[in-house]
């Protein structure tokens, strides 16, 4: 019996992980990363767009792929880098190929589609579970992540 | 640890730098101008450049001055435009101050783009405003292949005149650009070709002895419209076509007939890489540009015979225009364009009034009444050409250019009448060095070296020998800062 109960949790706690990983895969994309840094882009300067990718970019170039995690958390007006039709979109593909995770805060994807009569469509890289500023608190205090607002 | 936080600032600092100084903006003429990056612009960015220059033109006087025909001792290519004044000084030339953007980031298939002079030129002089707004217009990006831009800005043409002139790598313009494509629009009453004659009662009012009779501004290479271009991507292959119709009236914003300009282009370019005005690649384009222009002729014609102007008096309507194609390349340091450019209808033979005829030297009896015609640009045609190419030299900030320029003017000048044949041909030699104090600030150094001609003409003929003039026009030099901000 206690075989089988371990079984069944085994599996249960397999899939739970599973579920999560399909969002916020880190830990399963870079089981070897010793570095962790969430990088938050809510600034409306179009500039700051370039700034984080060519940030997200050298820092994977430094610490290589497999060694470093990075997440790109953009709420408020910076989430315009994950709209759809952003003229950056190729770099953005460009970095989710090197492991580079974006998210999009849900309270701003919200507020968004209230001005808009519409949600705006989202870069396919992105995911958008909850609001910017808690995922940023998450990736902080729970997983060890380094915050850099550049 | 520790080490690790260090190299994270050190790769942020490098972004910063990096991004600091990388040209954001689209890929071509037509796309640079006409757009912004997709939800990747702000609402508002100022931007402007300031060029400022000292000249000295070292042509000699005309030595004929006193016989039939030859009444100035300095013709204004001799003269520093816009004034037409001196053959030296310091000049603000050009002090351009605009914004682009979306005005609704939230929306990245709006923009927009405004943009005015206030320097001292041909866009500023004509008409006595110190400040001119030449760009205003909205771009639609709704549609996929076919975005609308609509209001004032420069219209899709030649290469020299197309790109932004804050990247133009010389002081002065070519003679086909300037005298062909940089139009000069008619007066609205009729101006006599006797500028600079004292005592002389000009048909406008004004008496006063001087050069510069424009009362509009130059066209800036520019209307108001509509035009529905895109760009599209194959491979490494850009291709781009505008369509617009305009005004036909350049900066003035109004339409002054009921005609409208119509306006084609087409470009290809293999891009080699970088993006923005400084994209390294390979461009080839064509274009074509046909409208009307309505201009006043004298109100009383000469009499019938030698010299007799075979067009109606008073306002009548031309046609106007201009085609070409071209190529430039521009590839690890190395520029090289070339292009030919031809015209047809409304051949400006001023330049020190909106004059498309030459009439013969002589007393009228009266002002708005014609002198025998001797050649007319009116009806007439012209061609030119240019090649330039530049070379940045490795490891330094220097880079040297090369340009020659002819054009060819009334091509078809013997099929009128008169005494001599008035074909001009114009041939520049350009040669200039650039010294880029960083990248938004350079110091350019040319040196014109200019050979103008007209057709066989008796010297000095009893009707005025233009080579009077032309053979007196010498070198121009020429050192000019300029500074983007």
């Amino acid at each position: 019996m206690l075989k089988y109960t371990t079984k069944w949790s085994a599996m249960l706690v397999a899939l739970a992980l599973i579920a999560g990983g399909m969002q916020f895969a880190v830990a399963a994309d870079k089981p070897f990363a010793s570095k962790k840094i969430v990088l938050q882009i809510s600034d409306p300067n179009p500039f700051k767009q370039t700034l984080v990718l060519n940030v997200a970019n050298n820092i994977i170039k430094e610490y290589g792929v497999d060694n470093v995690a990075v997440e790109i958390v953009a709420f408020g007006p910076g989430l315009r880098l994950l709209f759809e039709d952003n003229a950056n979109s190729g770099r953005i593909q460009g970095l989710a190929s090197s492991g580079v995770q974006f998210y999009a805060c849900s309270n701003t994807v919200n507020n968004m589609a209230k001005k808009l009569g519409h949600k705006p469509a989202l870069n396919k890289n992105a995911t958008s579970q909850g609001p910017g500023v808690v995922r940023i608190v998450k990736l902080v205090t729970e997983d060890g992540y380094t915050l850099v607002k550049p | 640890m520790k080490m690790a936080m260090k190299k994270v600032a050190l790769a942020m600092a490098c972004a910063g730098g990096m991004a600091a100084t990388m040209q954001v903006e689209a890929a071509n003429w037509t796309m640079l101008q006409g757009t912004e990056p997709t939800s990747a612009a702000g609402r508002m960015k100022m931007w402007g450049f300031i060029e400022t220059n000292y000249k000295i033109d070292d042509s000699d006087k005309n030595k004929y001055v006193g016989t039939p025909g030859n009444n100035y001792e300095y013709v204004p290519p001799k003269l520093l435009q816009p004034d037409l004044e001196s053959q030296k000084g310091f000049s603000a030339f050009r002090a351009r101050i605009g914004a682009r953007g979306q005005g609704m980031p939230l929306d990245g298939k709006v923009n927009y783009f405004i943009l005015a002079e206030y320097a001292n030129n041909g866009i500023t002089h004509g008409g006595g405003s110190s400040v001119k707004m030449t760009d205003a217009s909205i771009t639609l990006n709704q549609i996929k292949g076919a975005r609308i831009r609509m209001g004032a800005f420069k219209v899709p043409t030649f290469e020299e005149g197309y790109q932004a002139i804050h990247v133009f790598d010389y002081i002065e313009f070519t003679q086909v650009a300037n005298q062909l494509m940089l139009e000069r629009y008619p007066n609205k009453v009729y101006t006599e070709n006797r500028n600079n004659e004292v005592g002389f009662a000009y048909t406008d009012g004004n008496s006063e002895s001087r050069f510069n009779r424009f009362d509009q501004p130059v066209g800036a290479f520019r209307d108001v419209g509509l035009q529905v271009f895109d760009m599209f991507k194959q491979k490494d292959w850009e291709h781009t076509y505008a369509f617009m119709i305009g005004n036909g009236n350049g900066v003035n914003f109004n339409d002054n007939d009921e005609n409208l300009d119509r306006y084609f282009y087409w470009s290809s370019e293999k891009v080699f890489a970088g993006k923005g005005p400084f994209r390294q690649g390979l461009k080839m384009f064509a274009w074509h540009q046909a409208g009307k222009r309505t201009l006043q002729n004298p109100a009383v014609p000469f009499p019938a015979g030698a010299g007799a102007d075979p067009e109606p008096a008073g306002e009548t309507e031309y046609d106007r225009t201009r085609s070409g194609l071209g190529v430039k390349y521009n590839r690890k340091g190395i520029r090289f364009t070339a292009e030919y450019l031809k015209g047809e209808g409304m051949i400006f033979l001023g330049p020190d009034n909106p004059t498309f005829t030459i009439t013969a030297p002589g007393a009228i009896a009266a002002p708005g009444e014609a002198r025998p015609l001797l050649a007319d640009g009116r009806e007439g045609e012209s061609d030119g050409w240019y090649i330039e190419g530049g070379y940045q030299i490795p490891k330094t900030k220097w880079e040297v250019d090369a340009r020659y320029d002819v054009y060819n003017r009334l091509t078809d000048a013997k099929k009128l009448a008169g005494p001599c044949a008035f074909e001009f041909t114009f041939k520049t030699i350009t040669l200039g060095a650039q010294y880029h104090i960083n990248r938004k600030t350079r110091l350019t150094m040319n040196v014109m070296d200019r050979d103008f001609n007209s057709g066989e003409c008796p010297s000095p003929a009893a009707g005025g020998n233009p080579n009077n003039n032309l053979h007196t026009v010498g070198k121009r030099y020429g050192i000019q800062l300029r500074h983007i901000f």
